[in-house]
């Protein structure tokens, strides 16, 4: 099992009041899974992500990552748990914008301490698997969006992390963009990275193998699709009843 | 993070805003140009003002004449006093402990002659040891030897302005100036001297390089006098073993002369190296106070690196969670700002230490004003500069470091 959280909930500190945000949640993901956790916006998908992404720390609970508690791992040993096993994926890139593709694409390995030649090396390889070779010392102002997520893209894939972790992936895309974009990550699931999908839209979390719902801070529900293939004009979710709720 | 990274990313920042960098930089620049100039200032009016007590002896004592009108002089004769004389310095001698040696001058003002040229000249009528005693280096033959002294010879020794103005071109080794009617044999042509433009003491300024030095026993016999009145000599100049007890023998030597003089008070006795020391104290106010102005102008300097690097921090928030998102840790981010506030005052810091050097040679050839400069005041003033990056970097970049990487990432 590669991630499991148990009892998890996540207060925010507003003045003197406490804001729950996520409340009693459990969820047991696998390696090599894609799923997609849905919401609308204030349901606390967020904040889930945020706390999957090790970016935040639970209230209460365990969140175990590869049998690690990251709940207990203080300011660096997080900052060491992105670095090596999440690869975020952002809506609006979140590329730097004073340094080109490559140098954008080496920079969680320069954190890592990895030599330059060696960090060439796998940024290429990266950049490769996301059909960029070309427009390599271009910085990101001079591309396309889809040019830029799929920078954004081999960056997160570049330290060979446990999850990619993506939030509204296409959001900034137009849709055939998009459409690649979901292709793309098609390809990368079938490598065997476990993808997770943070949307709101129902036709980006069809993409993906089963879908979390979250709303008001608790998962609503748990459930595997079973489709496989994109039915672009068609909005009927076709999911079974398969539900991953524990009871 | 890798150093050489860092280096590159504060170099790259610099370059990316370089009028911002540069007006950021001003106060490091002007700190350490104005430390270096002043401090070379400074030295330079020390090392003049050595060079010019060296003339003196820093082991001496001299005893002067005091210039007196000539009523004054009746009254002092009435009272029993002959002023300095010969005497006088061989009994200081004898008496004081720890005196080395004493040199007795005489002097007139007069003119010197050779062929159709004259010029005015002091005379000054010396003992041999004169030259073991002061710092008088000759460029042709020697100075007056126990022998000249001795035999009472009509020999002299031609100060540099002297010779040039008499000589010109000539050598004027074995020639005869007219000096008083009399010819003397010119045995040594001093070397040139720094003038006294001031007085030092009651040492009135003069121009070295227009003497002529003879034996005094010459001078007594050949030389007769203005006035009558005049005393036999006119300085002695009294050389101590140890520069610690000037004070105290001046005293005895006061003590001496008072009774010689009978309490007339027809003499000065000026100290050079307690002058220098004088000096020296003073100029120690001087590099406080320019300490202070560089401190200040440093310190101005930093703050306004601090503030350029807090607005950056501000202005890269997103960039910063971005960072932190991929694996930067604090330390990181943190080594990332000092490094550019580094950047930015080092940069500063060599432009300074340029334009330092620059300015204390433009003042040196501009004015009479001389300078030196010293590796220890570069490098100091560079080390401030270094220390004023990293204390006025540190707290932007702890702002940095500190901020949340889940809200950054989302800052517009």
């Amino acid at each position: 099992m590669l991630i499991e959280i148990k009892d998890l909930t996540k207060n925010y500190v507003m003045g003197d009041v406490e804001v729950p945000a996520l409340m009693d949640i459990n969820l047991q993901i696998q390696k090599n899974e894609y799923l997609a956790i849905m919401g609308p916006s204030g349901s606390g998908k967020s904040t889930l992500m945020n706390i999957l992404g090790c970016l935040d720390t639970p209230t209460t609970g365990q969140y175990l990552f590869n049998k690690t508690d990251v709940s207990s791992l203080n300011d660096d040993q997080l900052s060491i748990m992105r670095n090596k096993e999440i690869g975020f994926i952002f809506q609006n890139f979140n590329l730097l914008p004073r340094l080109n593709a490559l140098q954008n694409v080496e920079l969680p390995m320069i954190y890592a301490g990895i030599k330059s030649d060696i960090r060439r090396e796998r940024a290429l390889m990266a950049l490769d698997r996301v059909g960029l070779s070309e427009r390599l010392l271009h910085k990101s102002s001079e591309m396309s969006g889809g040019q830029r997520q799929r920078v954004a893209i081999a960056r997160a894939l570049v330290s060979k992390p446990g999850i990619l972790l993506a939030d509204e992936p296409t959001g900034a895309l137009d849709s055939k963009t998009g459409e690649e974009i979901m292709l793309l990550f098609k390809e990368l699931h079938a490598d065997g990275n476990t993808i997770i999908l943070i949307t709101h839209e129902q036709e980006i979390a069809n993409h993906a193998n089963r879908t979390i719902f979250i709303k008001d801070g608790r998962i609503h529900s748990d459930l595997q699709n079973s489709i496989k293939e994109l039915h672009m004009n068609d909005h009927i979710p076709t999911n079974i009843q398969h539900t991953n709720l524990p009871l | 993070m890798q150093y050489e990274e860092n280096i590159r990313l504060a170099l790259h920042g610099l370059i990316d805003h370089k009028f911002r960098s540069f007006l950021t930089m001003l106060g490091i620049i002007f700190g350490v140009a104005s430390v270096i100039t002043m401090l070379s200032i400074g030295e330079g009016a020390k090392r003049a003002a050595i060079a010019k007590y060296q003339d003196l002896g820093v082991n001496n004592i001299i005893i002067r004449e005091k210039k007196l009108s000539d009523q004054e002089l009746e009254e002092v004769r009435a009272k029993f006093s002959q002023g300095l004389s010969i005497q006088d310095a061989s009994v200081i001698k004898e008496i004081v402990p720890g005196v080395i040696r004493t040199a007795s001058q005489a002097e007139i003002s007069s003119e010197a002659k050779f062929s159709d040229k004259s010029t005015k000249s002091t005379i000054i009528g010396i003992t041999p040891n004169y030259v073991e005693m002061l710092n008088y280096k000759t460029a042709k033959g020697n100075f007056i030897t126990t022998d000249h002294y001795k035999r009472n010879l009509k020999v002299c020794v031609l100060g540099a302005g002297v010779a040039a103005t008499l000589f010109r071109n000539e050598d004027p080794m074995g020639k005869f100036v007219k000096i008083e009617d009399q010819w003397m044999e010119v045995v040594g042509v001093l070397k040139s001297k720094n003038l006294f433009t001031e007085t030092v003491g009651e040492l009135a300024a003069r121009d070295l390089n227009t003497d002529i030095y003879v034996p005094l026993t010459t001078f007594l016999k050949r030389f007769t006098r203005e006035n009558l009145l005049s005393s036999e000599i006119q300085q002695i100049t009294v050389q101590v073993d140890n520069s610690d007890r000037l004070v105290e023998t001046s005293q005895l030597i006061n003590a001496i002369l008072q009774r010689h003089h009978f309490n007339n008070s027809d003499y000065n006795i000026v100290i050079p190296f307690e002058l220098l020391r004088q000096e020296e104290k003073e100029r120690q106010i001087y590099n406080m106070l320019l300490g202070a102005i560089a401190a200040i102008s440093l310190l101005v300097g930093g703050i306004g690196i601090m503030n350029i690097m807090l607005a950056t921090v501000m202005e890269r928030t997103r960039e910063i969670g971005i960072r932190r998102a991929i694996g930067a840790r604090k330390s990181d981010i943190m080594s990332q700002f000092v490094s550019e506030a580094v950047a930015i005052s080092i940069t500063g810091g060599l432009i300074g230490v340029f334009l330092g050097i620059s300015l204390s040679f433009t003042v040196s050839w501009f004015t009479d004003v001389e300078t030196f400069i010293r590796l220890y005041s570069i490098v100091i003033a560079f080390g401030f500069s270094v220390l004023v990056g990293i204390g006025f970097g540190y707290l932007p970049a702890k702002n940095a470091a500190n901020l949340k990487p889940v809200d950054s990432i989302r800052y517009e």
